[in-house]
């Protein structure tokens, strides 16, 4: 039951998302790119955290600091 | 619409307007970016599990906590400013005007407000996934409220979606699709947001170097030094090409500005090889520049991405103001006649074939005798005509010294971001002691850089409150000059003490920093670590 609920949220998510593109992307590209950009640089800039996380683990390997 | 109002009182609406605008948007893009800044941290901290993106969303947030406030408390002066200091404005807009910002109201209040609660108070009450929803709803809802009031100015900048009808004399809804989805509404939205988003960036990368000088909580500072560093450098390469955009669409719509921004007074047809003013000293009364050093084969390419595109300068276009205004004053007495008598369907006609040029029109009232547009005649057209054709030139002195400081920031900033950013990825920051105390030094700029894009478009924008259709100086309401100097005073006092406890809750809470941590960054600080804080500000034990 659960799954099929994480199904159909996510399904309604990207139905929206569609939706989204389609109407912004024509009428308003400028917003559509926004959308974009600011999930984008959000990624980017966790990405850039998670990575942190990864050197600071093998910086501590390396001096055998424990955590 | 006969009598104008006493010019005193224009000017001093247009001074508390401007300082009250501009003092708003001290606030106004910490919120819009500090927001998803929040909304990333905390997202790591879902990803990863680490208590240690809890506790750093946490202490952000309280910082962004005292500038909410005064950032809504800010907004709403402002909305009630225009019906009392701009009534004229709000009678002739208030239909297209009003609708954005009754929505942003209603988004800032009901959307923002709500979720700023639970974001606070919720950390113990709901899940850390459920959380995170509402930290990226409270990001969305506060970019959302300030889309809507810029759809607003982006309508006073190139008005679309409404028509003018002469029986009720005021602007109405005719598209609601063409007020949001305007161009120029649009291009200022992503600038302004981004510009918060790089704001937010400088602010928390800032601070987290002001952490590394003094050696206070490593662990959180250089964490949120690489989350800022990589968010401000993409944001502020953003908010230069969106930038750019935005000056490309202003050059469409309103070609007055740009050539007030640029200074260019005489057209250059030599397209190709037009110099860009790197530095001029503009004189509007000279109509020239004193002193101008100019980089050639720039401008065209720059304003207009094209080699063979002609850009218009400030001479040729009062030039092209003259008909307008000789239309305009006859759009004005016909339509002045069918205000008299509405069974008189040849004013309606005459106004309606000059319609267009209308705002022009009323322009021309303030040099037309005893301001009545009907004295106007032979013997003194040319010199009404002459006078308002000027009268469409903002201050060119300050367009375009304002314009160069937003960019010469932007640039600035994107050089330390770009360092910040390259220096964290490879975790070399702490060996370069020059860089942390550039990036706290460079705190204020992008705040300087905000308020200077705000003198841009609003000093471009003159003599209109709505572009080619409203002056300014028929828009304001009819106070007395003693109202407006007490209200004026009373505004001045009041925002300073805002200001000063803002700024003294900023300073102590950002000097005190998170706690101190005694149990290794890994590990959430037990109870204690934050103790005497506020309760939004504690972090949980629970791992969620
Ligand atoms: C190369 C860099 C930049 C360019 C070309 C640029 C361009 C522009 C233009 C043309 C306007 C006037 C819009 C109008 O007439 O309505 C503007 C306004 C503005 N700019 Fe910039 N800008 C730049 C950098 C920045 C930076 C770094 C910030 C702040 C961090 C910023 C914040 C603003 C704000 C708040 C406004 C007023 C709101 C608006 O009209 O969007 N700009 N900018």
């Amino acid at each position: 039951m659960k799954n099929l609920f994480t199904f159909v949220g996510m399904a309604l998510i990207m139905a929206l998302s569609l939706f989204l593109a389609v109407i912004t992307g024509d009428y308003g590209p400028w917003y559509f790119a926004w959308l974009v950009g600011t999930t984008m640089i959000v990624l980017i800039a966790v990405a850039g955290a998670v990575m942190y996380e990864k050197q600071d683990a093998e910086s501590q390997g390396k001096t055998g600091r424990l955590h | 619409m006969d009598m104008l109002i006493n010019p005193t009182v224009v000017e001093l609406s247009r001074l508390q307007f401007a300082l009250t605008a501009l003092y708003h948007f001290l606030f106004v893009p910490l919120t819009l970016g500090l927001t998803f800044l929040l909304a990333t941290m905390e997202s790591v901290y879902v990803i990863t599990g680490k208590p240690i993106y809890k506790e750093m969303t946490q202490f952000w947030g309280k910082l962004f906590a005292i500038n909410f406030a005064l950032g809504v408390a800010t907004g709403l002066t402002m909305e009630f400013e225009f019906g009392t200091n701009w009534s004229m404005y709000s009678h002739f807009v208030g239909d297209i005007f009003g609708t954005p910002l009754a929505i942003e109201g209603l988004m800032a209040f009901f959307m923002e407000s709500t979720f700023v609660g639970i974001m606070f108070f919720g950390w113990d009450r709901i899940s850390a996934k459920a959380h995170l929803v509402v930290t990226y709803l409270v990001a969305l809802g506060s970019n959302l409220s300030a889309l809507w009031i810029l759809i607003a100015n982006g309508f006073m900048q190139d008005p679309r979606g409404g028509t003018f009808d002469p029986n009720t004399m005021r602007l109405e809804f005719s598209s609601f699709v063409q007020l949001i989805f305007n161009e120029d509404a649009q291009a200022k939205f992503v600038h302004t947001s981004i510009a918060g988003f790089v704001t937010g960036s400088m602010f928390v990368m800032g601070i987290s170097a002001f952490y590394l000088l003094t050696n206070k909580r490593k662990d959180i500072a250089l964490r949120s030094f690489r989350i800022a560093a990589v968010f401000g450098v993409i944001s502020t390469i953003g908010v230069v090409t969106l930038g750019d955009a935005l000056g490309f669409i202003d050059a469409k719509a309103q070609p007055m500005k740009v050539a007030a921004m640029e200074a260019i007074w005489n057209t250059d047809y030599n397209t190709a090889s037009a110099p860009w003013n790197l530095i001029a000293f503009p004189d509007k009364a000279a109509g020239k520049n004193l002193f101008e050093i100019g980089v050639p084969y720039v401008l065209t390419p720059l304003l207009t991405h094209s080699e063979d595109t002609v850009i218009p300068g400030i001479h040729q276009l009062v030039d092209e103001a003259k008909p307008k205004v000789v239309n305009g004053i006859k759009a004005m007495v016909a339509l002045k006649e069918y205000n008299h008598d509405h069974s008189n369907v040849q004013a309606l006609a005459t106004f309606k074939q000059y319609q267009t040029d209308m705002g022009y029109g009323f322009l021309a009232m303030q040099y037309a005798p005893d301001q009545d547009l009907k004295k106007v005649d032979a013997s003194n057209l040319a010199s009404v005509v002459d006078k308002t054709a000027h009268e469409t030139v903002p201050n060119v002195w300050v367009e375009f010294w304002a314009f160069r400081i937003m960019v010469a920031f932007g640039f600035i900033m994107l050089a330390i971001f770009a360092f910040a950013a390259y220096f964290s990825l490879k975790n070399e920051v702490e060996k370069h002691p020059l860089l942390l105390k550039v990036a706290l030094w460079s705190i204020p700029l992008p705040w300087f850089a905000c308020e200077f894009g705000w003198i841009t478009a609003e000093n471009g924008r003159q003599p209109w409150t709505v572009y080619n259709m409203l002056p300014t100086f028929v828009s304001a309401s009819s106070h007395s000059v003693g109202y407006m100097i007490f209200s004026l005073i009373g505004f001045v006092l009041l925002y300073s003490s805002f200001i000063a406890a803002e700024m003294y809750l900023m300073f102590k809470y950002a000097r005190l920093g998170p706690q101190a941590s005694h149990h290794g960054h890994d590990q959430a600080p037990a109870g204690g670590g934050m103790a005497g804080q506020p309760a939004f500000a504690k972090p949980s034990l629970a791992k969620k």
